[in-house]
């Protein structure tokens, strides 16, 4: 029986749906998770909610807008400095977090007011800041307010400004995987087509779903210069408020990040007939493949082939030193959803490694029928894992190495088992040619660092050394 | 190993296109690259006259490329023969991705 009910889920028998071994012969009609799915009452869930899917993954990560987050402060402060994602615009996007900082009194007699006091504060400290994007919260929804009157209000007042607002309170839906698709769709509906990009290049693209993590973007961005391509909006990873309002020029949309971007992409292609292109942009194969595709649409394979010959010169000798070192190594990937299938064979080719568990916090089933096809006979694929289930799962396949975030991440570092983050990275970026060497780079150092086996001495007999 | 399956392991674990959001966009795809994928390994030139079509070429391409590298059998096919292998190969990705898919989503009206 492919579906897994785990021994630590005996009093949650749902849990069964959710978690399944692979074996030989088996496709995805027959055993596919449930995911996308209400967390089922009683399991430890590391799922984030929905508004954190709107704010901490896309709309925080543009440079030049004021990210104004209207409810209790502590849901601004815990999307603010978790993620790292830097920009060109001296990190504007990560020094500040704005917040109406709304207390009991405006639960009870409402907080537009307070809103609009809060916009015109932000604007005001911040003269050379001209977009804001409002994200309601649990406690502003539940009471009704209505932050788009408001910013209609603001922006009649002052209509060197624009303000995009996000009604996605965190629990909208089962995971943040909600506020992915409420952005994208409110974008696309309200703000794509309003500004008109020069064009200087007769290769344009969208890259979207990718949020510069450590620097992903930069490295892209060298890419698509040496090519000539003019990247109209990076969706949204170092890019400007602005530059995302012009994604309709594009000739071709680059999709990375199909789960939290997908969404813009179809509706691109629905509304102005760009083609959506989904790509790899991790890993020395993928990202050759991604390029090749992108070459054959523009018919620039001259380009793209000496751009490759370039970076597999300057990087290939690197990745194949760690590919020695790491030849057999098991890793688990734990993570949002769609970095199980990015990942999983691009670390077996490039690296040689063994991919043995994979769980998907907002992951949807495509998400798995993607990582099913990639992955391996044996391994275990969880949707919404929970912490007891990862104590398990480890005595099942005992990894070397985990990708994951950092709250389950201290979990298993009390195993003295290494996680490297997953999310954030340790020491990226990780993209493209020089990224996964970055990635192998982690991966060896946390497996080889001498601190595992000091971490389990027990120093409380004995001398200390 | 039949050389369908092969050849719809080889899809299966190297292509984004088949899995993309929604039944019409999977079909649109597989009845897009798969026969210009036929086209290009049989020595033709498929038509990139709309954007559609420049992109189901680009998939198409290095799908063909990648499956001359992978699949040596393929080198010895007469041209009836690979159609036949690719029309089995068509059936058996739509049945996977589309008609069979356990994918709830699948048919939902809107993105």
């Amino acid at each position: 029986m492919p579906m897994k009910l785990l021994e630590c889920d005996t009093l949650i028998p749902e849990r069964e749906r959710h978690i399944y071994i692979k074996e030989a012969g088996e496709d995805t009609t027959q055993f596919l998770p449930v995911s996308d799915s209400a967390t089922i009452p009683g399991t430890l869930s590391e799922r984030g909610c929905a508004f954190c899917g709107a704010k901490l993954v896309i709309g925080g990560v543009l440079k030049d807008t004021i990210q104004m987050i209207h409810g209790p402060v502590g849901c601004a402060y815990d999307t603010w400095h978790t993620k790292r994602y830097p920009s060109d615009a001296d990190n504007f996007q990560l020094k500040y977090v704005w917040s109406t900082n709304v207390k009991e009194k405006n639960v009870v007699f409402g907080a537009e007011k307070l809103l609009k006091k809060s916009i015109f504060e932000a604007f005001d400290a911040m003269p050379n800041i001209k977009r804001m994007i409002i994200y309601t919260t649990c406690s502003t929804a539940l009471i009704g307010d209505d932050p788009k009157a408001v910013a209609r209000a603001v922006m009649d007042e002052r209509p060197e400004v624009d303000i995009f607002v996000v009604e996605c309170p965190g629990f909208a839906g089962v995971s943040q995987s909600k506020g992915h698709h409420v952005l994208n769709m409110a974008w696309i509906h309200e703000k794509v087509g309003q500004v008109e990009p020069e064009i200087t290049s007769p290769y344009t693209i969208n890259f979207i779903g990718d949020y510069n993590i450590q620097g992903d973007s930069f490295i892209l961005h060298q890419y698509w210069e040496k090519l000539g391509i003019q990247v109209l909006s990076h969706f949204t990873g170092n890019a400007t408020y602005d530059e995302c309002r012009g994604m309709h020029r594009a000739q071709l949309n680059v999709v990375n990040c199909a789960r939290s971007a997908g969404y813009i992409a179809n509706e691109l292609h629905k509304a102005y007939g760009i083609p959506r292109l989904d790509i790899d942009s991790w890993g020395f194969s993928y990202m050759s493949t991604g390029l090749r595709k992108i070459g054959d649409f523009f018919g620039i394979q001259d380009k793209v082939e000496a751009l490759i010959a370039e970076e597999e010169a300057k990087w290939k000798p690197q990745i194949d030193w760690y590919k020695e070192r790491l030849k057999g190594k098991k890793m688990a990937i734990w993570t949002g959803g769609p970095r199980l299938w990015h990942w999983t064979k691009a670390v077996e080719d490039d690296m040689g490694m063994e991919v043995v568990a994979m769980s998907s916090k907002f992951g949807h089933q495509e998400d798995f029928e993607k990582v099913i096809a990639r992955g391996n006979e044996g391994a275990i694929y969880i949707d919404d894992g929970n912490e007891l289930e990862f104590f398990e799962v480890l005595t099942m396949v005992h990894p070397d190495v985990i990708f994951t975030g950092p709250r389950v991440g201290e979990l298993v570092k009390k195993l003295h088992i290494p996680y490297v983050n997953g999310h954030a990275y340790h020491n990226g970026p990780y993209m493209g040619y020089e990224g996964f060497v970055n990635m192998a780079r982690d991966i060896y150092n946390a497996i080889n660092s001498p601190l595992w086996a000091l971490a389990g001495q027990n120093i409380q007999e004995g001398e200390l050394l | 190993m039949s050389q369908t399956d092969d050849m719809v392991t080889f899809i299966q674990e190297h292509c984004l296109w088949q899995f993309h959001s929604r039944a019409w966009d999977r079909e649109s795809n597989i009845n897009g690259i798969l026969p210009m994928a036929f086209q290009i390994l049989t020595g033709e030139t498929p038509k990139q006259e709309t954007p559609d079509e420049r992109c189901y070429f680009a998939n198409a391409n290095r799908l063909a490329a990648e499956m001359k590298d992978d699949l040596p059998w393929l080198e010895g096919l007469r041209k009836e023969e690979l159609a036949d292998v690719i029309d089995r190969v068509k059936d058996k990705i739509e049945d996977i991705a589309v008609k069979h898919s356990l994918n709830g989503e699948l048919n939902q009206p809107g993105y």
